[in-house]
């Protein structure tokens, strides 16, 4: 469905100064400055699948994204997104394609949901019986009722995002792109809103989720592309993102006796909170899970143990890092 | 449901350019009208300090100074033209001016990019401004008052007007492009509406009051001259042959500011992420 190749993107930018003689200077002199914001990434991603699509601020990801969208051309390279390049059939195109921008708001303040709703209804030409089915549908799915009839300013934040999917999906669009879709929102809010994502998922639509919140590229995507650089290193299922520190567990345990888990091959300590209670990561490549239970039962009597999988933002961390 | 609903027509018109601009109308009529008491007064003062160009020609014909050639009547009409074709040109499409400057500025531009229509369509529909139509009613007044001090004027001389009002309207989009490409490549950079409202003020004033070598610069290469004084002089009878080759120039200046506005958009590079 989507197929990038070669991508490339650079700006011409402009150095300033911070001095106030160098922003001086620089209303007659400015020094060129060439950004390489993509260097050159290639994927594919097929019909139905979530991805998300991570990377650090300035990392390119935006970049990329808004060249998917029609919205910046590259500098080189090839994108075929359901047999469209995107820039060159723009109105074509983003008829197939919609957005939600945490950020950037496509509602109108002063004039309910609904009136927005009815000028994109004209934008896409969603013919009356459709329109009316595609926002009674949502609306019920959102649990947003009378809500899309009050002016958006009177909204609650969780309410608007609500709001926003709805305007980005009225034309039923075959891809979604995401950008930060539940930054700010809280508990209640996030949950409703990945139900949706879920929801409008297994119904065929396939999402690109841009986000620094891990909490939503856990719940939703099953697929992570990483880009740092403007450059891809990672481009994997979850599963092997969750494998990409090496095989490894977070282990709690409290004990009856002392435990004393200082240099030994495989086990590293990572919170001693008294002498009968202890955070271990344990390498699985090195040491065997059942093994270490069992050790560590014989010698100091177990009384509780959790143990938990690798943290998603400690390898993420090391990818920004690399 | 309720709210700005589309009437029921017939066909699919309504999805049409004209369609989809009238939704845009109506959408921001009512964003602007959620606040009653602002958006009348707001309507009231555009049209109010519309009347001083021709509050000061009076004034000038009053103390007994002229315009060469133009009595005070003429002058007055050339005046309501002008204004007319501001009240028609600022409420109806000047708007894309700011909507662009304001949107490049805040990142929001991408949002019309993701809209299956043209971006200029785009720019135009979500651009109306209410507040101006206080300008179109100042316009209507100011020209009613000069036509009924007027002679009555033979049909001939009506169509004459129409056709080069229409040039008017014309140059007055030629000039939006412009702006709006040059608010995408100066971000931010509200001047630019300041130098294209000071230049525009020449079109107030009849041609013949400036020297000939800025009389061709009205003309020919920034066909000022076609905002108020060639229709003006069309409706009285005494336009001149050089016309001809201001209509040619408005013509060239639309293409101009078109090209120019869309090689722009092409070379957009959205706001950071």
């Amino acid at each position: 469905m989507i197929h990038v190749s070669d991508l490339k993107k650079t700006f011409t930018s402009y150095e300033r100064g911070s001095s106030f003689g160098e922003a001086l200077l620089s209303l007659f002199i400015r020094k060129k400055k060439i950004i390489e914001a993509v260097k050159g990434i290639s994927f594919d991603i097929e019909e139905g699948e979530l991805v998300g699509f991570l990377g650090p601020n300035g990392a390119g990801k935006s970049t990329t994204i808004k060249i998917l969208t029609g919205i910046l051309h590259p500098t080189s390279g090839t994108v075929d997104i359901m047999g469209f390049t995107p820039w060159k059939e723009r109105k074509k195109y983003v008829q197939n394609i919609g957005a939600v921008f945490g950020q950037k708001s496509q509602l109108l303040w002063d004039i309910p949901p609904l009136d927005a709703f009815y000028l994109n209804q004209a934008i896409y030409r969603i013919p009356d019986s459709e329109f009316k089915k595609a926002v009674n549908d949502m609306v019920e799915m959102l649990d947003l009722k009378d809500l899309v009839k009050k002016p958006t300013r009177q909204l609650s934040l969780g309410e608007r995002m609500k709001c926003e999917f709805i305007m980005a999906m009225l034309h039923k669009p075959r891809i979604v792109f995401l950008d930060e879709p539940t930054i700010g929102l809280d508990v209640i809010a996030k949950g409703k809103i990945r139900d949706f994502i879920l929801e409008q998922n297994k119904r065929g639509t396939t999402f690109i989720l841009t986000t620094h919140d891990l909490e939503d590229v856990e719940q939703l995507a099953k697929r992570v592309i990483v880009i740092n650089h403007g450059e891809i290193v990672f481009d994997n299922s979850m599963d092997k993102l969750k494998q990409h520190l090496g095989e490894k567990r977070t282990v709690h345990i409290t004990a009856k006796e002392k435990i004393n888990l200082e240099n030994r091959d495989g086990i590293v300590v990572r919170k001693q909170l008294s002498d009968y209670d202890i955070e271990v990561v344990i390498d699985l490549s090195v040491v065997k899970l059942n093994e270490f239970i069992q050790k560590i039962n014989e010698e100091s009597e177990i009384r509780d143990i959790a143990i938990e999988g690798p943290e998603l933002e400690q390898i993420i961390m090391k990818l920004y890092s690399v | 449901m309720t709210g700005l609903k589309p009437k029921k027509e017939a066909g699919k018109w309504r999805f049409s350019v004209l369609g989809l601009y009238i939704q845009g109308v109506k959408t921001a009529l009512a964003s602007r009208m959620a606040y009653r008491g602002d958006f009348i007064m707001s309507m009231f003062i555009m049209m109010i300090v519309e009347f001083s160009g021709p509050v000061i020609t009076m004034i000038i014909y009053g103390n007994g100074a002229s315009f060469p050639g133009w009595d005070m009547n003429e002058v007055l009409l050339l005046q309501g033209i002008f204004l007319l074709s501001r009240g028609i040109s600022f409420p109806f499409f000047m708007g894309i001016v700011w909507n662009t400057i304001g949107r490049v500025q805040e990142g929001t531009f991408d949002l019309l990019l993701i809209k299956p229509r043209s971006i200029l369509l785009m720019s135009i529909v979500t651009a109306f401004d209410s507040e101006d139509l206080g300008k179109l009613i100042g316009g209507i007044l100011v020209l009613r008052m000069a036509l009924k001090r007027l002679p009555e004027q033979p049909l001939s001389h009506w169509i004459s007007f129409f056709i080069l009002f229409l040039f008017s309207i014309i140059l007055m989009f030629g000039f939006a492009l412009f702006m709006a490409g040059l608010g995408i490549v100066w971000i931010g950079n509200y001047r630019i509406y300041e130098i294209f409202m000071s230049v525009m003020d020449f079109g107030m004033y009849p041609k013949s009051i400036f020297s000939k070598s800025f009389q061709s610069i009205l003309t020919y290469i920034i066909p000022v001259s076609l905002l108020a004084s060639y229709p003006a002089s069309a409706l009285l009878g005494s336009v001149d042959k050089d016309v001809i080759l201001a209509l040619l120039a408005s013509i060239v200046f639309l293409l101009l500011g078109l090209c120019f506005y869309f090689k722009i958009v092409r070379n957009y590079t959205s706001a950071g992420g």
